[in-house]
């Protein structure tokens, strides 16, 4: 634990990712007091910024500074909640399909099969019969997190089962459960805690993009679905609309992903002591 | 060193794909298209027109697809015995024609000297084989040949006559207008026309002929057709290609003209001012509806879809949304302007507060509904869902795919459903005025809309039209939100001709893309 | 055994991709007859439908056009496009070629760069050269494609008129001879391939500067340093070909992926790729032009981690022996 922290403090990137990181936090978690207007409340379309609005409205006359608030809620809480559940999941099927052989097998072919489930009939198919929203997002995101992180957990304790400490464990009489619950799974953490950072970002972006195409649910209030209108506004390249509706929410998208991608890459060099021998020596 | 190596070999080789491939992307991506034409002679420089488009399939009769686009491709290179222009019906492969008392007749008097693009004359022959062929063989998209006509008689090289099973008041425009005719000597042989994709299929006897077509690209590149019937063409070189931005593509000179409708006002705002671009407005033939499930309680109360006609605002979604590129539609879904068109029907003036008195005499209590819609409508649906929530109905919004919404209208698995089409210059798609659903069933408007299809009397014929409307006002299966207005914004220096044709092109297309825009008038 | 799970593999996600599809509601002749949000509908009478649905196949059971499906593959024969009306092989040739244009050229431009960069970083780790890799490959691998390409079109096409707004070739395209349509090709080309290569970057840039700083740890490095060799030759000769040994398996799998196209790229460039294929088979419930692109998809990638998995063994050593 002090290691990492020592890592944290030592990166000054880890820093200034985890300092955006609660800039957005903060906006996301504040938005209803913080934002002028209800952004689903309709004014005049397509005002230039003035100071009651301060990026203007967009196509159906609602504050574009709004909805970007209320956006940093809906991705954060999307891609934190997806990659969350997709590591609890990982973490568990990790850890028994990389112990024990024989329902190992079966966990990895049907890791195996979703891998192979392609994206857009799924998420036609999820968007007709489910209720649209945000459980059916998480829902969409996590069925395709899970395989990813159980894969990884599984050759992580594939390598880890056969080091001196287990043996020694099992030597001295630990049962299975306690070799997994003791010394498997708290090894399994920094690996996961990377993973959850990279999956996070990975969810942000790819929800954008599915809003962005349309796919997603149109009447939410996320950064790719205001990127989606503005795609879709008749004079979005012939004119200086863009400036105000394109670059806000994709500079938000850009800043959230890369303070993420920071904080991630540090942790990376804490979970693997690899690369700071080589730091170390030279 | 072994990587070293390898990295490069596999370098080598993906460098000498590229180059191979871009080598070999050299005329005819397709296997069906034509060999690039030779250079024209030099004076005066060849007319090339540039215009947005898509891919709209292989243009022969068969193998487009099926949509309005599609058949505007086919039309550049086949013709019809009849056809249009901004004021109406106008004589094309058929000099003239005359129809029987009873209306169950038909005499077409051909133009002479017509040829096909290989060469061979286009006679009566040709006439009667297209009537039969299209008949028999699938996807003609003309299926209703097989019970309209009885027969077809060649009585001389140019003359044909045609024999209705019953009079047909539309036959002169769905048929005579719409069919294309094709040559005999090329498609009596052919027994799979879907699948007839090469060179042959699209010899007709149109102004254009067809140099290249990429699917991937979206790209027709016509080549005038020096022996048209009604003199050359004036622009020597037609080539549609798909942009992903109109507005933007006319602006860089990319494309010489660009079509927008609705929403897309905003682009024409934004272009028409510019020193080098006019515009021109024309009809849609559009109408968006917001589809009640009439089946499904509670629905199925006249009442309850009047309190929802009071309840939504129509102006506010046409001034909020399209930003006044609409028109507030009728509620008799018959287009405004057009002949068939009722003035006079009850109308629902946006009042919540009756609305709300209508709801608590019906006695429902809580309403919750689903609005279905497809993506490129969510605005409206949010609207919609505001002004219903404004009187105690609770909506929620689920946008799907067209692919899905058609599969749940069609099954009647819905509540209230956004949803649009064109076709409405004609009355064909009224049939049932909640279509795709056909969850309405009203003894007195079928009863009227089939006779009003056999009436040849064309006063009698709009009495009947004009009762289908005020059918629909008074009892709303559908409540219609709007009619989209539509532009052509183009550069008058590269083509001014552009026009929009009366009732749409042929069956009712209403894009400008009429082949005689092309031609020297 | 490999031989076996491959092969379970396949034949699970052909199923997949059979079965799924047809599981969505609406079936191709609602395409067929128009989306009516972009014009006119063709309202068919339900004998017209029924033909179209004898005509097409899709009137019997499930599970005699299964049985049709893998016939017809067994011959090569990938079917008849339903929403295309042309063979689904056509169809996916002509996209093919573009998409391996693009993805092909972007992807061998990054993962080049990447791994040039990613040894620099490793080298020079700690330094400014190292923190300024770091932010900027970071910063560019955070935007989202489409606002990317967005912003480029805006700058590039629009403001500055430099480059094309899109597509692959000009309108008047292929009439041109080879050299002049290499260069117009390439010309639409830049933009994409730009958007594409800066945001893919930063993967195999950390991959890289990772897997380089571990082999940078080890002894046999300590050793050519003492040995007296030049750091040039310690860093391309040792170092960095035992560094790209992970990178293998991650590379091929890249070169598997770029198939599938890319998505935004392609709608925001128009460009004719497999992205925007399968986007629109997907929409217009054309099942053979999926099941084809689908297909194609599953044997790329499976080349592509085939030549992954024996490479790997033929390169390190200790896989070999073991």
């Amino acid at each position: 634990m002090s290691r990492l922290l020592e890592a944290i403090r030592g990166q000054k990137l880890a820093l200034v990712g985890l300092a955006m990181l609660a800039l957005f936090g903060f906006l996301a978690a504040l938005a209803p007091s913080l934002s002028p207007h209800d952004p689903e409340e309709m004014y005049t379309p397509m005002l230039p910024p003035t100071q009651l609005h301060p990026l203007g409205t967009n196509d159906i006359g609602q504050d574009i500074f709004s909805e970007l608030l209320y956006g940093a809620r809906f991705s954060l809480l999307i891609g934190f909640l997806s990659a969350a559940t997709s590591m609890a999941i990982g973490l568990c099927l990790g850890l028994i399909s990389g112990y024990c052989d024989g329902l190992g097998f079966a966990i990895m072919r049907v890791v195996d099969v979703f891998l192979a489930i392609p994206r857009f009939p799924l998420i036609i198919l999820m968007a007709a019969f489910l209720r649209p929203g945000f459980r059916t997002l998480v829902f969409f995101f996590v069925l395709f997190g899970w395989p990813r992180a159980t894969r990884l957990v599984r050759s992580w304790i594939l390598t880890e089962r056969n080091r001196e400490y287990v043996d020694a464990a099992r030597m001295i009489g630990a049962s299975d459960l306690r070799i997994l619950s003791h010394h498997l799974l708290p090894s399994a953490i920094p690996i996961t805690l990377v993973r959850f950072i990279m999956e996070f970002q990975h969810v942000i972006l790819a929800e954008s993009g599915l809003s962005f195409l349309g796919m997603g649910d149109p009447t939410a209030k996320s950064w790719g679905t205001i990127l989606h209108y503005a795609f879709e506004y008749p004079t979005i390249f012939i004119s200086d609309v863009w400036v105000r509706w394109v670059v806000p929410p994709g500079a938000c998208i850009t800043l959230v992903v890369l303070a993420l991608t920071l904080v991630g890459f540090s942790l990376e060099e804490w979970a693997n002591p690899r690369l700071n021998r080589a730091w170390r020596r030279t | 060193m072994r990587i070293v190596k390898r990295k490069q070999i596999v370098c080598t080789l993906l460098a000498l794909l590229l180059v191979s491939l871009v080598a070999g992307c050299g005329p005819a991506p397709t296997p069906t298209a034509t060999p690039v034409p030779e250079e024209p002679t030099p004076t005066p420089p060849p007319v090339t027109l540039t215009l947005p488009g898509d891919d709209w399939g292989y243009p022969s009769p068969f193998a487009r697809y099926p949509r309005g686009p599609g058949y505007i491709q086919m039309s550049f290179l086949f013709d019809t015995l009849a056809w249009k222009d901004e004021e109406g019906v106008i004589p094309w492969l058929a000099d003239d024609w005359e129809a029987s008392e009873d209306g169950a007749k038909w005499t077409f008097k051909l133009h002479e000297g017509v040829k096909w693009h290989d060469g061979k004359p286009f006679t009566a022959e040709d006439v009667a084989f297209t009537f039969d062929y299209l008949k028999e063989h699938i996807a003609s998209w003309f299926e209703a040949l097989k019970e309209q006509i009885e027969k077809v008689e060649v009585k001389d090289e140019h003359t044909v006559v045609v024999y209705l099973t019953k009079p047909a008041a539309d036959f002169l425009a769905d048929i005579a207008g719409a069919m294309p005719i094709l040559p005999k000597h090329i498609w009596e042989s052919v027994e799979d026309p879907k699948k007839f994709t090469g060179p042959e299929a699209v010899i007709g006897t149109g102004p254009f002929k067809l140099a290249e077509y990429s699917k991937e690209e979206g790209r027709y590149v016509y080549e005038a057709n020096p022996d048209f019937f009604k003199g050359k063409p004036a622009v020597d070189c037609l080539v549609y290609t798909k942009v992903s931005d109109a507005a933007l593509a006319l602006k860089t000179g990319t494309v010489d003209a660009a079509f927008f409708w609705g929403k897309e006002i905003e682009a024409v705002k934004e272009l028409e001012p510019e020193p080098n671009l006019e515009a021109i407005e024309g009809p849609s033939f559009w109408v968006l509806k917001l589809i009640f499930n009439v089946g499904r309680p509670p629905f199925d109360k006249v009442e309850f879809r009047r309190a929802i006609a009071h309840a939504v605002d129509r102006s506010k979604i046409v001034e909020q949304v399209t930003h006044g590129g609409a028109i507030v539609a009728n509620l008799g879904i018959v287009y405004p302007g057009t002949s068939w068109y009722n003035p006079e029907l009850p109308a629902y003036e946006y009042d919540p507060a009756k609305a709300r008195e209508i709801l608590d005499e019906l006695g429902l209590g809580e309403v919750s509904l689903t609005l279905l819609t497809t993506g490129g409508f969510a605005r409206e649906a949010e609207l919609i869902k505001a002004d219903l929530e404004e009187v105690g109905i609770e909506v929620e919004v689920k946008s799907a795919d067209w692919g899905t919404v058609d599969g749940l209208l069609k099954e009647g698995n819905f509540d209230l459903a956004i949803s649009g089409h064109g076709g409405i210059a004609q009355l064909h798609i009224m049939r049932s005025p909640t279509w795709p659903a056909t969850v309405y069933k009203n003894e007195e408007y079928d009863r009227l809309f089939e006779e009003q299809e056999r009436t040849m009397d064309e006063e009698k014929r709009r009495n009947l039209v004009l009762r289908l409307q005020e059918v629909i006002a008074e009892d709303l299966p559908v409540l219609t939100l709007y009619h989209p207005k539509m532009w052509c914004v183009y550069d008058p220096a590269k083509l001014d001709t552009w026009f929009y044709t009366k009732g749409g092109v042929s069956i009712g297309i209403p894009i400008p893309h009429n082949k005689l825009v092309f031609l020297e008038r | 055994m490999r031989v076996a799970q491959y092969l379970i593999t396949m034949s699970i996600v052909l199923s997949l991709n059979f079965f799924l599809p047809r599981m969505m509601p609406g079936d191709p002749l609602s395409y067929l007859t128009g989306d009516p949000t972009a014009d006119m509908p063709v309202a068919i009478s339900e004998e017209v439908r029924e033909r179209l649905l004898v005509y097409y196949g899709l009137n019997e059971p499930l599970i005699k056009q299964y049985t049709d499906y893998l016939i017809n593959l067994a011959h090569g024969n990938l079917g008849w496009s339903i929403y295309y009306n042309a063979p689904v092989s056509s169809v996916l040739l002509g996209r093919l070629k573009w998409t391996l244009l693009l993805m092909g050229t972007a992807t061998v431009v990054y993962v080049a760069l990447g791994i040039l960069l990613g040894a620099l970083s490793a080298w020079k780790r700690g330094t400014k050269t190292d923190i300024g890799l770091l932010l900027s490959v970071f910063s560019f691998g955070s935007w989202p494609p489409f606002f990317l390409a967005m912003l480029l079109i805006i700058l590039f096409s629009v403001k500055l008129g430099a480059f094309p707004i899109g597509g692959a070739q000009s309108p008047t395209g292929s009439h041109a001879g080879g050299l002049k349509l290499a260069i117009e090709v390439t010309y639409h080309l830049f933009l994409p391939s730009l958007a594409l290569v800066l945001t893919h970057l930063s993967g195999v840039y950390f991959l890289t500067r990772n897997s380089m700083l571990g082999v940078l740890g080890e002894d046999y490095i300590r050793t050519a340093r003492t040995k007296g060799l030049r750091e040039r030759d310690v860093l391309l000769k040792h170092a960095l070909p035992n560094a790209l040994l992970p990178i293998v398996t991650m590379i091929a799998m890249r070169f598997g992926f770029m198939i599938m196209g890319t998505m935004f790229v392609e709608v925001v460039f128009a460009y004719p790729g497999m992205g925007s294929l399968i986007y629109q088979a997907c929409t217009t419930r054309d099942y053979p032009m999926l099941q084809g692109a689908f297909l194609l998809i599953m044997l790329f990638v499976m080349f592509f981690n085939l030549a992954a998995d024996l490479l790997y063994a033929r390169l390190d050593p200790r896989v070999r022996r073991a």
